[in-house]
């Protein structure tokens, strides 16, 4: 127990001793029903609302939840989102097309609307194919927290979010009253992996708050010097021999911009990317602005009506050589979305709301052609509802979510999710069912039947058990059936494109260990997934075996640990284990892929910071070992792994200062 | 797998179980107990001691031992007892029902029926089934009580005024 609550109860025990004196009665409004929390409690119970209408402790939330703070992030002196999803069990980087890079996540290639990245409320996910290029992107200086639920978030996030959703929270939009500066410089043994840098303002008023920030990097995919594409690679076409520390880019910039009044929220981002292979360029410009306002109806009932308007220009890619493009489609999105809130009463809560969007896609290109010279249009509504009840033998969250769209037609996906703490105990069983909206892409370019919402089922049970104030173990395990899923084939250059296939998914376990003392702290943590044998989507696969689909580790271990020297001084060295993977490397004298098995691999890290008076320094070391483990596509679409970065040494300057309150 | 799990026994024996998890606060029940003891009023039936009976085994017996020893309320020495079946109870002034003694609620109130007793339920919402009093825990996890004045009254029990104001809900 903390020393000052053993002391007020000291204290009040002794006032009730005499009478008269009624000023103990006010002090027990401030005492826990629970003994002291330590600092992992404390991390733990901070109520979150992600994936809930009401705001529940991690441990009592309807979903397999992540949280990773400002904290987490500044020790191990994460590089960009990659350096932090990997830590994060389930997670793991692969390549899509022309060195763009996406999310795997539980054995699965997620990168196409599997993963909704939120970014202050802003979807991050591209309107045309629903993608999120990962690689030196985000500005992760400027993060307060990352929410991932490692599970699925359709019932109420809607068709981007089947398998996880990860929710990004700046600390200006959130802890921030004051500017604060910083910057990333990372040297590799040939080259400068990247220099990154942003800057944030944000006042928080009694009235008025607003928040401002800017971000802007300039990186390289990979330093790989004599890089030929195995596969690609053929007498007739010669691949060109390439100095990738001079020919690739992975440049990112993020404009943030936000005002709170009363109930009133305006956010307005510019998020672009850019980067590149040495062939093929790829861009993305997307611009989102939404106002929403919080109508208290009463204390009981909230009411948010909200307008989101979204204009990008996403994968527009072209040739690096003469800068021309092979595709410039604009998309936009006209969303309105009323959400209802409402406490009956303590223990139960409801949420309830409707959503409708237009998207609309258009050829930027002078021929016009893309579209036979039209509009593209997407008309999509949704209803949905979920109810939470607070039971003394288990928090019980049932929700449901139907969609209609106008050209893949309808979709309906239940939730239930049973959870509850019990003194050091912890459960959380769950069944979700999930959706992925076709996006403009995977329905303009289908090839044989129309494509149909891509439907996942899930079911999820975890089980945590707290041993000490700072330790805590929980282990889930999960399975994923997904069916319909929405597959992109090359079958001839006449005919490629998107199409359903019947079926895909895997099983796994995942076990989080967190240790967190005074002066240290440690996070191990371990994932398996085991592909599944009736997956009917023959890119995925590989002939090495059945167990794993391309570019994909079933093994992931990873430990963190943060050690104390000093106030001001703090060492970080972070483990990163992957199993063997196979994926498509080269091809045979037919020109035809072969997969081939990619060694497991060690990554170590280390970071020192330094902290003083707002001024923080750090530096470190990445892949200390040089293992240079490649970023494989995880799909055999004629692509080679991209070839691993080798060590790369970082310094990160950043400094804070607060305003006056 | 098998060697993460020696991993994961190895850190469990390094580390060593020293301290305990955050759990229940037993002692701030007693804090509870003691305050609602104070601001309360029961008739006069010439007993010596302020008897509190704790139905069944609870650390909130124990807690309330320690917190009462050597104390009194209106001049009498408080004396808190363990019981482990209803009809043991005695003269108690108030009764203590720890949560897994919840179902025997109704059968204490028919035992109880017109005496001077109070019911102190651990278990949330007890006090619309026949409790005087019953514990909550709040979203920011502060312990309150829900207050059954009519139920208090019934046993001639008088709730003050000032604590009263500090319950969540009074029916």
């Amino acid at each position: 127990m903390a020393r000052w609550q053993f002391g007020s109860l000291i204290f009040i025990f002794s006032l009730l001793s005499f009478p008269g004196f009624s000023q103990e009665l006010d002090s027990l409004l401030k005492l826990s029903a629970f003994t002291a929390e330590s600092d992992l409690q404390k991390q733990l119970n901070q109520a979150t609302g992600v994936g809930s209408g009401k705001a529940q402790a991690t441990r009592e939330t309807p979903g397999i939840l992540s949280v990773v703070t400002a904290e987490d992030i500044q020790k191990m002196g994460a590089r960009d989102i990659t350096d932090i999803l990997r830590t994060v069990p389930g997670f793991d980087i692969g390549q899509d097309v022309q060195f763009v890079t996406g999310v795997s996540f539980r054995g699965n290639w997620a990168n196409e609307g599997k993963v909704l990245f939120l970014l202050d409320g802003q979807q991050i996910n591209d309107l045309l194919y629903q993608t999120v290029p990962v690689l030196n992107n985000f500005p992760v200086d400027a993060i307060e927290k990352i929410e991932i639920i490692r599970g699925p978030g359709s019932a109420i996030y809607g068709g981007s979010a089947e398998y996880a959703v990860i929710n990004i929270i700046t600390k200006q939009a959130s802890s921030l009253n004051g500017i604060k500066a910083y910057g990333t410089v990372g040297l590799l043994n040939n080259a400068i992996g990247r220099t990154n840098g942003g800057i944030m303002l944000a006042q928080n008023g009694k009235d008025v708050s607003w928040d401002f920030g800017f971000f802007q990097g300039k990186g390289i995919v990979s330093n790989q010097t004599n890089y030929v594409d195995q596969i690609q690679n053929s007498d007739s076409i010669p691949y060109p021999v390439s100095n990738l520390a001079t020919v690739t880019n992975a440049d990112p910039m993020n404009i943030n911009l936000g005002i709170r009044t009363k109930g009133l929220q305006l956010r307005g981002m510019y998020n672009g990317y850019k980067t590149n292979d040495p062939i093929l360029f790829a861009k993305f410009d997307n611009y989102s602005a939404d106002i929403k306002y919080d109508f208290k109806i009463n204390p009981k009932l909230t009411v948010t009506p909200q307008y989101v308007y979204m204009n990008q220009v996403p994968w527009a890619y072209g040739s690096v050589s003469d800068g021309s493009y092979g595709l410039r489609v604009r998309a936009t999105r006209n969303l309105a979305n009323i959400t209802a809130n409402y406490n009956l009463n303590r223990r139960i809560n409801m949420v309830a709301g409707a959503v409708y969007f237009a998207d609309k896609a258009n050829d930027l290109l002078p021929s016009n052609a893309y579209f036979n010279g039209e509009d593209y249009n997407l008309y999509n509504y949704a209803i949905f509802a979920q109810g939470l009840i607070k039971h003394r033998l288990a928090n019980l969250t049932v929700g449901a979510r139907y969609e209609k769209n106008n050209r893949a037609g309808d979709a309906f996906v239940p939730r239930l999710a049973l959870t509850k703490k019990i003194e050091n105990f912890h459960f959380k069983a769950l069944y979700s069912e999930a959706f992925r909206t076709p996006a403009i892409e995977n329905l303009h370019t289908s090839i044989g039947d129309k494509v149909v919402p891509e439907k996942s089922s899930i079911a999820e049970l975890e089980l945590g058990y707290q041993f000490t104030p700072e330790m805590l173990l929980s282990i889930n395990g999960f399975t994923l059936n997904t069916n319909d899923v929405i597959i992109y084939e090359y079958v001839t250059l006449d005919q490629q494109g998107y199409q359903n296939y019947r079926k895909s998914g895997s099983s796994g376990i995942e076990a989080v260990f967190n240790l967190k003392k005074k002066k240290w702290d440690l996070n191990v943590n371990y994932s398996y997934a085991r592909a599944n044998h009736n997956s009917a989507v023959d890119n995925y696969k590989i002939p090495q075996t059945a167990n794993q689909f391309a570019g994909i580790a079933a093994h992931k271990g990873v430990a963190i640990f943060n050690y104390s020297i000093t106030k001001s001084i703090s060492f970080n060295t972070t483990l990163i284990y992957s199993g063997k993977r196979f994926a498509y490397t080269t091809s045979d004298a037919t020109g035809t892929p072969e997969a081939t098995q990619l060694d497991p691999y060690l990554l170590v890290n280390g970071f020192i910071n330094y902290h003083s008076e707002g001024f923080t320094v750090g530096f470190g070391g990445y892949d200390l070992l040089n293992q240079k483990p490649a970023i494989p596509q995880t799909y055999n679409g004629n692509y080679a792994p991209i070839p691993g970065r080798s060590s790369e040494f970082v310094v990160k300057v950043s400094y804070q200062l607060n305003f006056k309150k | 797998m098998r060697k993460i799990n020696i991993l994961f026994l190895i850190l469990f024996f390094f580390v060593g179980v020293e301290s305990y998890a955050q759990t229940t606060n037993h002692q701030v029940y007693a804090v509870f107990v003691m305050s609602i003891a104070k601001y309360s009023e029961w008739p006069e039936t010439g007993t010596k001691d302020f008897k509190i009976a704790v139905l069944g085994k609870s650390k909130v017996f124990d807690e309330l031992t320690k917190a009462t020893a050597n104390k009194d309320i209106r001049g009498k020495k408080i004396v808190v007892t363990q019981s482990d079946d209803i009809q043991s109870i005695g003269d108690a002034q108030i009764v203590y029902l720890p949560d897994g003694k919840s179902s025997q609620l109704a059968e204490l109130q028919k035992s109880l029926a017109g005496k001077p007793v109070m019911i102190i339920a651990e278990r949330e919402g007890l006090f619309k089934k026949g409790a005087s009093f019953s514990f909550v825990v709040l979203d920011n996890n502060t312990l309150r009580f829900d207050i059954n004045k009519k139920e208090s009254e019934s046993h001639q029990i008088k709730i003050s005024q000032s604590l009263s104001s500090l319950a969540n809900e009074v029916i």
